[in-house]
């Protein structure tokens, strides 16, 4: 059996033959590892504190999803075949699964955990400043995205991880401030947020309607691939910026309406 | 490019009706696009007929009407004629078929310049896989080819290219 330790593009027909991906396989124990690390109580006798079972469930939910998008045959397919799955691994990496994650981390084990590692915690101070993580999230986005870089990494299993890895670190760094209020920022209050959600994902939107509307396939990998599915490559590539624009397009709209709606249901301070 | 010019060869084989098609009488003054290839061809055959079926879709009608499609088997034991023609209608209809002996095809291959194509083991189903050129040559309507297209050609390349292949005199 010939094993690969990441998905890659490998240009040979689609086999719905199982394959093995050790890479995928160390890279999602450890993310369950450092979930497990930063949900469990750091006091085994005082409770886990104020975050409720269903958002660590969210947490594993998001694990699996991770584990899921990487492995076979969702990896191989979105990294050498389709780019509709490239899409959907895009908006569970970088768009789905870090919110879900952060959101079953208690804020304030967080901290306590932040206090007591020095390095940890400049590390998250500079790297959640949000409109530090905004412009690195749309770089990201954008840079990911490009033709060339996409071609190019995605040919070799140490390309397209540092591709996923680059999705997925972005859009924690890009949610911590939205969904964990550590470092305190006072001024990142419940309108900034949502700017900072709209703001943070134009680029996204862009790219669905560059896909969208592009007269041929932009990208080499998916237009010389042998076609799995019986989608051209260029109805394939609209199916991929449709995904981006109705589903990330509507998530975002509706974290911002959670945002909002939680905002306006706050008492307000009185006069 | 092709440091040499090739000219359109002058060959008859048979298309999908079973009639007898004179290539450089039937193709004269054209674009044509030749590319020798087989129907259970697993990535390079579908791939390039894919591009360019979809290319020509998008282009004016004053150029898809100088371009011809020949597609030229080297597997005639499977790719029969009705096979065959379903195969390329798939693409488009306008795409001829070619069938030939093989000895046929392989002095076609020698004389334009491509390897000839070679057929693998059989497996124990009694499949294989064939061997064969992957490059389309590009006859112009001045009855030589100047350029051949390996597999890796991007659609955009044919839409940038196809117009400039009509207009050599």
């Amino acid at each position: 059996m010939n094993v690969q330790w990441w998905c890659s593009a490998r240009g040979i027909p689609w086999r719905w033959h199982w394959q093995a991906y050790p890479g995928v396989w160390l890279a999602v124990i450890a993310l369950a590892v450092a979930y497990v690390r930063w949900t469990r109580p750091i006091d085994p006798d005082v409770s886990a504190g104020s975050v409720s079972t269903a958002r660590r469930i969210g947490g594993w939910v998001a694990v699996v999803l991770v584990w899921m998008t990487l492995d076979w045959p969702g990896g191989p397919l979105g990294t050498g075949y389709l780019a509709s799955v490239h899409a959907a691994q895009f908006l569970v990496l970088a768009m789905l699964a870090p919110p879900l994650l952060l959101r079953g981390i208690d804020p304030g084990r967080a901290r306590a955990l932040l206090e007591r590692n020095g390095v940890a915690a400049k590390i998250v101070r500079v790297a959640t400043r949000p409109l530090l993580v905004m412009i690195i999230f749309t770089i990201v986005m954008l840079a990911t995205h490009t033709p060339g870089v996409v071609d190019t990494l995605m040919r070799t299993q140490l390309g397209a991880f540092v591709l996923d890895s680059a999705w997925f670190l972005s859009g924690l760094a890009f949610w911590w401030p939205v969904v964990i209020d550590v470092p305190v920022r006072e001024h990142f209050g419940p309108p900034m947020r949502m700017l900072y959600l709209f703001a943070g994902t134009q680029a996204h939107l862009y790219l669905a309607m560059w896909l969208l509307l592009a007269d041929l396939p932009v990208y080499g990998i998916y237009e010389l691939a042998p076609r799995v599915t019986g989608l051209s490559a260029l109805e394939d590539q609209q199916v991929a910026g449709g995904l981006l624009l109705t589903i990330g397009g509507t998530y975002v709209l509706a974290v911002i309406s959670v945002v909002f709606f939680r905002w306006f249901a706050e008492p307000q301070p009185e006069r | 490019m092709l440091p040499h010019a090739i000219p359109r060869p002058n060959f008859t084989l048979t298309d999908t009706h079973g009639q007898p098609f004179d290539f450089r009488a039937k193709t004269d003054s054209t674009v044509t696009l030749l590319f020798f290839g087989y129907l259970n061809c697993p990535d390079v055959c579908p791939v390039h007929l894919t591009n360019i079926a979809s290319v020509l879709h998008g282009m004016p009608y004053d150029v898809t009407r100088r371009v011809r499609v020949v597609f030229v088997t080297t597997d005639p034991e499977r790719d029969t004629p009705e096979k065959l023609q379903k195969w390329l209608t798939d693409f488009d209809p306008t795409f001829i078929g070619l069938r030939g002996t093989p000895e046929q095809v392989k002095a076609i291959e020698q004389s334009v310049g491509v390897a000839p194509a070679v057929a693998g083991p059989r497996d124990s189903s009694g499949n294989y896989e064939v061997g064969h050129a992957a490059q389309v040559i590009a006859f112009t309507p001045d009855d030589s080819a100047h350029v051949v297209y390996p597999f890796g050609t991007r659609q955009a390349d044919w839409v940038h290219d196809l117009p400039l292949l009509a207009q050599v005199k």
